[in-house]
């Protein structure tokens, strides 16, 4: 049944060049995962030799295949004698999809994250990196793979000496993202080329491969448990790409953040809105911030935060944002042109730095280097404020996370409030105070928006039927945790599916 | 050697399919190194002998190619196999050698927790190595498993 046959002279078909380096030759069988081939091969040739062979029948590049033989990965200078590759037996190929050690698609996926560094020190240099990592990512491979880890990143791109030549010098990773981050915080040209380069705004275009960059961040990931609202954030595509497409345009960033700057301190006057937003920030936007921030050494805001319940957010916070009112007006967009005019004397200082790393409510997006009179003039809460109030989409997307509904809710049981507000919000001057009629004008829109706002939020199975019924037609028959979930998801299948999957053993 | 192999391994497998009976060790580990040089199997794991001279065929290496379309993907994971003297009655041990982030491998050395595949925590004597590399394989496959960041390729346990 088995044979050892050590002579095979019948077999001299194409061996004649096998023939000649002595031995006889033995038929191997060469398996990939998709196909196989006999291939003829001396039996004292060398595992070079035999990859030569293979190279040719399987049209790779020897470099590329890996051989492997009962469980032993075969190295070039070995023999196949060695390893007892005999006639009639198989072996079994890889062929790699990129010549690097690292495999074909965790090499793309994780060309990103150093594709901002990379693509500015390359810039200058060779211009091999980004048309290639560009063409990667343009496939969208990022969502099946995670971030790879810094060694795996440099080795993909293959050149590893241009990089360290770029004047970089550290051989570690991570020490250059920092390097490279902290050049970016001093030099906001350097900056705004990183913006203007292809790479870096096609990298950008993709939300999933900036949800991988994200996420990767074990602060945003700690951050994120803590407020699941963030995740969800994240996971909702559409805004994440108006958020990066913020990010991409400094110029509209910096008008924006000076319009949110005036919105900001108009909340301030309203009473209960201070704490309700200091809280909000305390939870969300200081530990976003610490993790953006964290490689630049020190948040800039931490002195700014003061916030005396620390800002080591509990999840019952959550509960105590049912009072905030509704900053965000939705269709502010007209309004922040008009005031984004003439807000000139905001004491907003933000300079757009670092747009490699916004998230969600972008106020990672924003430069870090300002300096406010208070938490309410940090770039985090302006910006968050004026992209919410420019782009009325965005708008609807936070509205629909569950803290916010919860806080508009409880606006419009207090309308007498609400209405009480905005004359005494006029005479009352706040830190960044701007010309009193656009606040009274952003007060009046903001009460326009949560009662248009209340309504929709009050059936939350008339809201979410759509979203019902597409899940029931995929089988999640329990009408009731299917509401459930997307109450907790705000109307996001995606994140619904995924909390009821995770309630049940899968 | 080799040719010793090879007739112990045609008598064993007859042995089986007649009649049944617990096949000894040693002819059932011959099976197994046939196998594994023939490439039985769908091509995706391989396995042999860590050292020819080795008699006892208690030592094997096994070698998995991460599965498409996870993270494990195109990275070639080498294993070593340990079949104890009471094998196939009992399971054999497994660790990783090639760093890998796999639930139920411990991160510090790459050993494999009998309790995590099943095949090995319900191991009956007619499975085999194969049958355990193609299970880790799988759960390489699993969604708890296949988007987990990985250590840089190429790195080894070194205990």
């Amino acid at each position: 049944m088995a044979e050892n046959s050590g002579t095979d002279p019948a077999v001299n078909t194409n061996a004649d060049e096998n023939a000649a380096k002595g031995g006889t030759i033995i038929m191997v069988t060469v398996k990939t995962p998709k196909d196989k081939e006999e291939i003829a091969i001396s039996e004292d040739s060398s595992v070079a030799q035999f990859k030569e062979e293979i190279s040719k029948r399987f049209k790779a590049k020897q470099d590329q295949l890996v051989l492997i033989f009962a469980g032993k990965i075969l190295k070039d200078g070995d023999t196949l004698n060695q390893h007892g590759i005999k006639d009639g037996l198989t072996v079994h190929l890889v062929i790699k999809t990129s010549p690097k050690a690292s495999g074909g698609s965790t090499s793309q996926a994780s060309a990103p994250s150093p594709g901002v560094s990379s693509s500015n020190r390359s810039t200058a240099g060779a211009g091999n990196p980004p048309p290639a990592s560009t063409a990667n990512q343009s496939q969208g491979t990022g969502p099946s793979a995670a971030p790879a880890q810094p060694g795996n990143l440099l080795s993909g791109f293959g050149d590893l000496s241009n990089l360290a030549g770029l004047g970089m010098g550290s051989s570690n990773f991570m020490e250059l993202q920092q390097q490279m981050q902290r050049q970016l915080m001093s030099n906001p040209e350097m900056l705004s080329q990183i913006m203007e380069n292809p790479l870096v705004q096609n990298m950008m275009s993709n939300p999933d491969l900036m949800r991988q960059m994200i996420m990767a961040n074990p602060q945003m990931q700690q951050l994120m448990e803590r407020n699941p609202e963030i995740s969800h954030m994240l996971n909702n595509p559409e805004l994440m790409r108006q958020t990066m497409e913020l990010a991409r345009n400094p110029a509209m960033m910096q008008e924006m953040m000076r319009n949110q700057d005036r919105a900001l301190s108009n909340l301030e006057s309203i009473p209960g809105g201070y704490n309700a937003l200091r809280r909000m920030y305390t939870d969300i936007q200081e530990p976003m911030f610490s993790a953006a921030r964290e490689q630049f050494g020190n948040n800039p805001f931490s002195a700014l935060g003061g916030s005396p319940d620390g800002s080591g957010a509990q999840p019952s916070r959550t509960e105590n944002r049912e009072p905030l009112p509704n900053p965000w007006g939705p269709s502010e967009s007209s309004t922040t042109e008009n005031r984004g005019a003439g807000s000139t004397a905001t004491t907003t200082t933000t300079t757009s730095t670092s747009g490699s790393t916004p998230s969600v409510s972008n106020p990672l997006g924003v430069g870090s280097a300002t300096v406010g009179n208070g938490i309410f003039n940090s770039p985090g809460m302006q910006s968050l404020m004026q992209q919410i109030s420019e782009n009325p989409q965005l708008m609807q997307n936070m509205l629909s996370a569950p803290y916010m509904r919860s806080m508009m809710q409880s606006l419009a049981q207090n309308p007498e409030i609400a209405s009480q507000t905005p004359p005494a919000s006029a005479p009352t001057s706040t830190p960044a105070a701007g010309a009193n009629p656009s606040q009274q004008q952003l007060i009046q829109q903001m009460l326009q928006m949560f009662a248009g706002g209340s309504q929709s939020t009050q059936t939350p199975e008339v809201r979410f039927q759509q979203q019902l019924e597409q899940l029931s037609a995929m089988g999640f028959i329990n009408r009731e945790a299917n509401l459930q979930a997307l109450i907790a998801t705000g109307g996001d299948i995606n994140a619904a599916i995924e909390r009821l999957l995770g309630s049940q053993p899968s | 050697m080799t040719a010793l192999v090879f007739s112990m391994s045609s008598l064993s497998l007859s042995t089986v399919v007649r009649t049944g009976v617990k096949v000894p060790r040693n002819f059932r580990l011959l099976e197994e190194l046939e196998e594994g040089q023939k490439g039985v199997g769908d091509g995706t794991v391989s396995w042999g002998l860590e050292d020819d001279e080795d008699m006892t065929l208690t030592r094997w290496r096994g070698m998995i190619i991460g599965p498409p379309r996870t993270i494990y993907e195109n990275r070639m994971y080498s294993l070593k196999v340990e079949c104890g003297p009471r094998y196939p009655e009992t399971p054999p041990f497994v660790r990783f050698v090639t760093k890998i982030n796999l639930n139920g491998v411990h991160n510090s050395n790459g050993v494999v927790d009998t309790r995590a595949v099943s095949a090995l925590a319900k191991w009956q004597n007619s499975y085999s190595i194969r049958v355990v590399l193609q299970e880790l394989r799988r759960l390489m496959m699993c969604k708890e498993n296949m988007k987990l960041p990985q250590p840089p390729e190429g790195q080894i346990y070194t205990n």
